[in-house]
């Protein structure tokens, strides 16, 4: 190839080599080493090809309780940004101009602040001794503290507040494009409200519901740092566990076992998504 | 618009920042163990912060990391976001999807992967992997910033440039690059940030002399539960962020870029 048809692509090479060998490399790893087995009684990996680690996830119940936990919280947090978030969404794409901006900078100010100094605040928020439970002692609605923390409320609380801008930041998109007439038009021509959001806000307000849907679910079930801190070791979920298996147990080849089945639950999970939406937005007669 | 989905609105804003009001709240209680209503309020935790080398190493560590990361992932993200923005051939949009693939594929998988891999390369615990692995997860943030700061940038103005005799590298730091300026400045931020922030990375494969400040913070909130010492810092890192991301808003409007 003559060096003018190279040159456009030299600028790619150091992002693209980084990528390749730092990201994609370890990452397909996982689909490799997921097949691999570790000898008894020892740390040393068996390079030959196995479906023990699986064969082991399925007959073990804690490890289809703890994914089964996970996926369920998944979709608990999913669904319940997506009732929060449309209001939310809907309110800042109305607004104009700078108080359109500053919204959108408060509703990211959670993630830009970084996930621990977050979990740090929601411990002195919905603690024992927090604000929420001494709060409700002085106004003398309640005797003996709430337990939030510590249990699936906890861990719902934490990823909700954590992962809401994700379902924020699409639907805003979406619901941008939407021209402010289309609903008050099709209720001119005799639509019921009803009517008005299943023929017209659903179809177009689909692909962004979908894509909040998955961006929380697959942030919400590969969690690390929220079930740790905010379950206080009560609430196991996948992303805990699988540190467990690779980092102090030392069984990588089951850890990569795991990832598999997280990752093909996270795949049907986006093609069922995909599938709902585009089915929402087929044009009916 | 209805009250209702106002009130909401309120409400789930209320949420969403609460956290941080109560943090930086909370840090200037006397008390050892934070409890509401607090017994009193001093700086006592931030005097007592100040003076931890612990922390102040693990910072020192964070910084330096999140320095390294932004200086190689801005660079070579902008140098690719500007190849992928003036391309025309086929697969572009694959290597696109490639370079911002950390963003979409689940990063904890990864990260297991990459503890194995360091092991196979002889990079476990050293600062040099930890700095690639950050690398890896900010580079994401300068190409898509670059990419629709590039293509917002009218064709005209570099075809000027050219037709005027500047040679390609000229055109694009002349021309480009200075009119993507705002779009750099927010990539450089959101690098930054993306690196001093992680934790699942950083704890998986950080060894015991490249412990950063967020690694430490996680760690001592895993075993002995909230450190006064942490909601002093906490609450300084967060005002800082908090400040940045408004100034930078009414500078750069960041808010559109994400």
């Amino acid at each position: 190839m003559p060096l003018s048809r190279l040159l456009p692509i030299i600028p790619l090479a150091p992002a693209c080599l980084l990528m390749g060998v730092m990201f994609l490399l370890p990452f397909g790893m996982v689909a490799v080493t997921a097949f691999w087995g570790q000898a008894p009684g020892s740390w040393l990996v068996d390079e030959a090809f196995t479906t023990r680690n699986f064969a082991r996830i399925l007959a073990d119940p804690y490890f289809v309780l703890v994914i089964g936990r996970t996926l369920r919280i998944g979709v608990e947090a999913a669904v319940i940004c997506l009732l929060l978030g449309l209001p939310v969404a809907s309110v800042i794409v109305r607004a104009r101009g700078q108080v359109r901006g500053l919204l959108l900078v408060l509703m990211l100010l959670p993630m830009v602040c970084g996930a621990l100094v977050q979990t740090l605040g929601m411990l002195n928020l919905f603690g024992l001794a927090g604000v929420v439970n001494g709060a409700l002692k002085q106004l003398g609605l309640i005797d003996r503290s709430i337990r939030f923390l510590g249990n699936e409320t906890g861990v719902l609380l934490g990823l909700i507040q954590a992962f809401l801008p994700l379902m924020v930041l699409p639907l805003v998109t979406v619901l941008g494009r939407i021209p402010p007439d289309l609903p008050a038009a099709a209720a001119s021509l005799g639509a019921s409200r009803l009517r008005v959001l299943q023929r017209i806000m659903l179809p177009l307000a689909g692909p962004g519901i979908a894509a909040g849907a998955i961006l929380v679910f697959s942030a919400s079930v590969t969690s690390f740092v929220t079930p740790q801190i905010l379950g206080q070791g009560h609430v196991q979920m996948f992303g805990p566990l699988v540190y467990q298996q690779a980092a102090l147990v030392l069984d990588w080849p089951f850890a990569s076992a795991l990832c598999v089945v997280m990752l093909a639950a996270l795949a049907l999970a986006a093609a069922l998504l995909a599938g709902v939406a585009r089915l929402a937005a087929r044009p009916r007669a | 618009m209805s009250i209702g989905a106002a009130v909401l609105t309120a409400l789930v804003y209320a949420f969403v920042l609460a956290p941080i009001v109560v943090l930086v709240f909370s840090s200037f209680d006397t008390a050892p163990y934070f409890s509401f209503p607090p017994g009193g309020y001093s700086l006592h935790w931030y005097a007592t912060a100040w003076q931890s080398a612990e922390y102040r190493d693990a910072l020192g560590v964070s910084i330096l990391l999140a320095a390294t990361a932004t200086l190689i992932a801005v660079p070579a993200g902008t140098a690719a976001a500007y190849a992928l923005a003036r391309a025309t051939w086929r697969g572009r949009t694959v290597v696109q999807a490639i370079l911002l693939s950390p963003l979409a594929l689940p990063l904890i998988v990864w990260a297991i992967e990459l503890m194995q891999f360091y092991a196979r390369i002889g990079l476990s615990g050293t600062m040099l992997g930890l700095a690639l692995a950050h690398t890896i997860i900010v580079l994401p943030f300068p190409v898509r910033i670059m990419l629709a700061s590039f293509a917002r940038i009218d064709p005209a103005l570099e075809q000027a440039a050219r037709t005027l005799g500047a040679s390609p590298l000229r055109t694009f730091a002349r021309v480009a690059l200075p009119l993507a300026a705002p779009g750099l400045v927010i990539s450089i931020a959101f690098a930054f940030l993306t690196s001093f922030n992680d934790v699942v990375v950083s704890s998986f494969i950080a060894g015991a002399r490249s412990l950063t400040f967020q690694v430490r913070l996680y760690s001592q909130l895993r075993s002995q539960g909230v450190d006064p010492i942490t909601l002093a810092i906490g609450a300084v890192l967060a005002a800082a962020i908090v400040l940045a991301a408004i100034v930078c808003e009414r500078l750069f409007r960041w808010s559109r870029h994400v």
